[in-house]
């Protein structure tokens, strides 16, 4: 809760430091204040004095507190990146405000306990990032990747509105626990339109999410938008909305579970087919990182359907969306350093080890981390995802995920081989800023060190 | 009348109009049309508003979207000279999400018919519930939280849309400015 | 029942309108008539929530609507500021032009 308070601080902050003239000492407070957010999050952790807020409507439990530290964590490095794309621009005060209120969203959505919180959370993330999408002002194709992802939200917000609205219909409740205590009891008489309202619910949340067959705005927005912001979609706004994806169902509609279960199943499957073989054929980086976050999408709701309890769930979902951020992080931020002086085309990456050894190396672990491969931390979180799909019932779905998890590694590894082995077209060293060196070193050393010390982020007592 | 009361009637009513000017928002050729049919259907809307006993809603109802937010549509068609477009006919991909979305409508009748009797219904009416005072006090009480975060969401879009609106001024005279 | 009307009737009309809306977003190529379409199906929930309420007698649900209101809101303005951005750029608003982002 300090957190959310703090990031909102933050917000106004850097909106008032236009006006009394501090914009230079801006970006350091910014970064005491998230370093401040990290640090109380971890004394809350340990002292747990409330865990619910205004009438239960929000409630930082140890669950939503993880995960609002990976999202603090992964803004933090963030920031740092970011820093001098927010001074190139002219618009820097705004810059600020925006992404921190868009952070504050997805802090909300962590803790949310009642549907109220769950909406306005989405939309105060989503909001802000339509702006940030379309915020090149003179690049059509940025202005398009803002309009479609605002068309595309804002038409899944109706979905969700319209679930939100059914199943209170139903239950006369927007809270999560009156609404799964009410389900309880009245299990197997529940009128009809309950059952609509949590199926629209789950398109709401696939096409926020972006999976097949709702994931069509994805790849399109994730090109045009600026590759920083790209870099922050495809972690805080995935983690935060995983999380507010798990506390809803595997929470609120755990007594209905028969139902997702089965869509989940299909969306996955779904997910898998379409975005791996799509990938292979991209040759554009950040077209290919969309098509391979969607099955990442695919994993993480993997575990969500799992039926091996609640806290092993959970762990692994932080410790994939851990493991996925970073990597993904890492991957956007080269590419943003590459792409300076040249175009985000596949062929860009051709001998980056001439031009720069730190980029190629972070590229690498990073791109072994998203296709799975040992010592990197992506390995053991898609090995914690197949351990706990159902075996019996499901298994042609872990079938499919490891077939596709091969064809992913095979556009990851080519990835790999061509920044090593082929010619680029030039081989002017590419300048990496010292800050910009130790976000990737940072990256690299955390992927490393957990993917051999899973149990760091798995063994974390949750209750 | 014919059985029915003058509340049933006034539903009947309503709902006829509100369908028929949603239908023409959707299908009519000038974008001017299409807001005051909308304006039109969210009178219909709060007309629905008021036969529920939500007096205030439906105030608030009209201020808010036939007030503020159709007047924007109309002054970005103004300002922008939109009035009249021709456009081409759609292709079949999108003849067939819309075949799609027609299918989902159908889910929801479906769900509808089977169930409603179902619903178990604990308070007892009270005419009194939107009035002002009662939906302060929910406001104020249970949903402060909410309350506190639309502010945040409104200041957020209120800076995005400056941001974007705004026309850019050239590097130089920002730094002199600042 | 309110006032007589079966709460049955509210989810169809309800329904029907947000089913308008939806088929209007994908079938019109005008962006502001696409906005429109999204404001409609928004306020056809508004409809359905307001009815639920009073048939559970629980003023929360109204409130609820008041924080769809300002999300409404909220989303109009923002998606105005891109089309007239897009406007300067490119002097249409049709959804044709924009397709830069396709393969």
């Amino acid at each position: 809760m300090n957190g959310l308070i703090i990031i909102c601080g933050l917000g106004l902050l850097a909106m008032i430091s236009e006006i009394f003239k501090f914009r230079s000492v801006l970006f350091p407070l910014v970064l005491t204040g998230l370093l401040a957010a990290l640090a109380l999050n971890v004394w809350e952790w340990n002292n747990p004095m409330h865990i619910s807020y205004f009438e239960n409507m929000i409630g930082f439990d140890r669950s939503a507190l993880a995960f609002s530290t990976v999202i603090l964590a992964i803004a933090l490095l963030w920031f740092v990146l970011a820093q001098d794309y927010f001074k190139s621009g002219q618009h820097l005060v705004d810059h600020y405000a925006l992404v921190l209120f868009a952070l504050a969203g997805a802090l909300m959505l962590t803790g949310c306990k009642n549907m109220t919180t769950l909406f306005l959370g989405i939309e105060t993330l989503s909001i802000p990032m339509y702006v940030l999408a379309a915020s090149k002002k003179n690049d059509l194709k940025s202005n398009e990747a803002g309009f479609k992802y605002l068309i595309m939200g804002s038409f899944a917000s109706g979905f969700l509105l319209f679930g939100i609205a059914l199943v209170y219909g139903a239950t006369a409740s927007f809270d999560f626990e009156e609404i799964k205590a009410y389900i309880a009891v009245f299990q197997g008489e529940l009128p009809g339109f309950f059952y609509v309202g949590v199926i629209f619910i789950l398109i709401a949340m696939a096409f926020k999410i972006a999976v097949a067959p709702f994931h069509f705005w994805a790849p399109d927005v994730y090109e045009g938008s600026p590759v920083l912001i790209t870099g922050l979609m495809s972690t805080v706004v995935k983690t935060a909305a995983f999380a507010a994806f798990m506390r809803l169902f595997m929470m609120c509609f755990s007594n209905v579970s028969e139902l997702w279960v089965t869509l989940l199943a299909v969306i996955v499957a779904l997910s898998l087919a379409v975005s791996n073989f799509t990938a292979v054929m991209q040759t554009n980086t950040k077209r290919m990182l969309a098509y391979s976050s969607i099955s990442h999408a695919a994993f993480m709701l993997m575990i969500i359907m799992s039926d091996k309890g609640e806290t092993a769930s959970v762990n692994s979902l932080i410790y994939y969306s851990l493991a996925y951020s970073l990597a993904s992080l890492s991957a956007f931020a080269v590419i943003y350093l590459v792409s300076k002086n040249g175009s985000e085309d596949i062929t860009e990456l051709n001998g980056l080890h001439k031009r720069n050894r730190l980029l190629t190396i972070t590229l690498t672990i990073a791109l072994l981390s998203l296709a799975g491969i040992p010592v990197t931390a992506g390995f053991f979180a898609k090995y914690f995802v197949l351990s706990q799909i159902p075996s019996d019932t499901l298994l042609w779905l872990t079938i499919l995920a490891i077939i596709s998890s091969t064809i992913a590694a095979f556009y990851y590894l080519k990835i790999v081989g061509s920044m090593f082995f082929a010619d680029s077209y030039t081989k002017e060293p590419i300048v990496v800023q010292k800050s910009h060196a130790f976000v990737l070193i940072v990256c690299v050393v955390l992927l490393l060190l957990f993917g051999m010390v899973p149990g760091l982020i798995t063994e974390l007592a949750l209750y | 009348m014919l059985g029915y009361t003058i509340t049933q009637w006034l539903f009947g009513i309503l709902s006829f109009l509100a369908v028929m000017f949603a239908l023409l928002v959707v299908f009519s050729k000038n974008p001017v049309h299409s807001v005051l049919y909308l304006v039109l259907t969210f009178f219909c809307i709060a007309g629905h508003y008021l036969l529920m006993n939500a007096q205030f809603l439906a105030i608030v109802h009209i201020a808010v979207y036939a007030g503020a937010i159709m007047v924007l549509f109309l002054f970005v068609i103004m300002l922008l000279n939109l009035n009249e477009q021709h456009e081409p006919r759609r292709t079949s991909v999108s003849r067939i999400i819309g075949v799609i979305v027609a299918g989902l409508f159908l889910m929801v009748l479906v769900g509808v018919l089977k169930g409603t009797e179902q619903l178990q219904l604990t308070n007892t009416a009270n005419a009194e519930a939107g009035l002002i005072k009662n939906l302060g006090q929910v406001l104020f009480n249970e949903f402060l939280f909410p309350f506190e975060i639309v502010s945040i969401l409104l200041l957020a879009a209120l800076v995005g849309a400056i941001m974007l609106g705004k026309k850019e001024v050239k590097e130089n005279v920002n730094e002199n400015r600042i | 029942m309110i006032n007589g009307v079966s709460i049955d009737f509210y989810l169809v009309l309800s329904a029907v309108l947000f089913t308008i809306g939806a088929v209007g977003v994908f079938v019109r190529r005008n962006t502001i008539i696409l906005f429109m379409c999204i404001e409609l199906m928004l306020s056809a929930v508004s409809l359905l929530m307001i009815a639920f309420s009073t048939l559970h007698n629980d003023t929360s649900g109204q409130v609820f609507v008041f924080f769809t209101m300002a999300v409404a809101a909220a989303e109009v303005a923002v998606g105005l500021a891109i089309l007239s951005m897009i406007y300067r750029n490119s002097k249409s608003i049709d959804s044709d032009t924009l397709s830069n982002l396709k393969n």
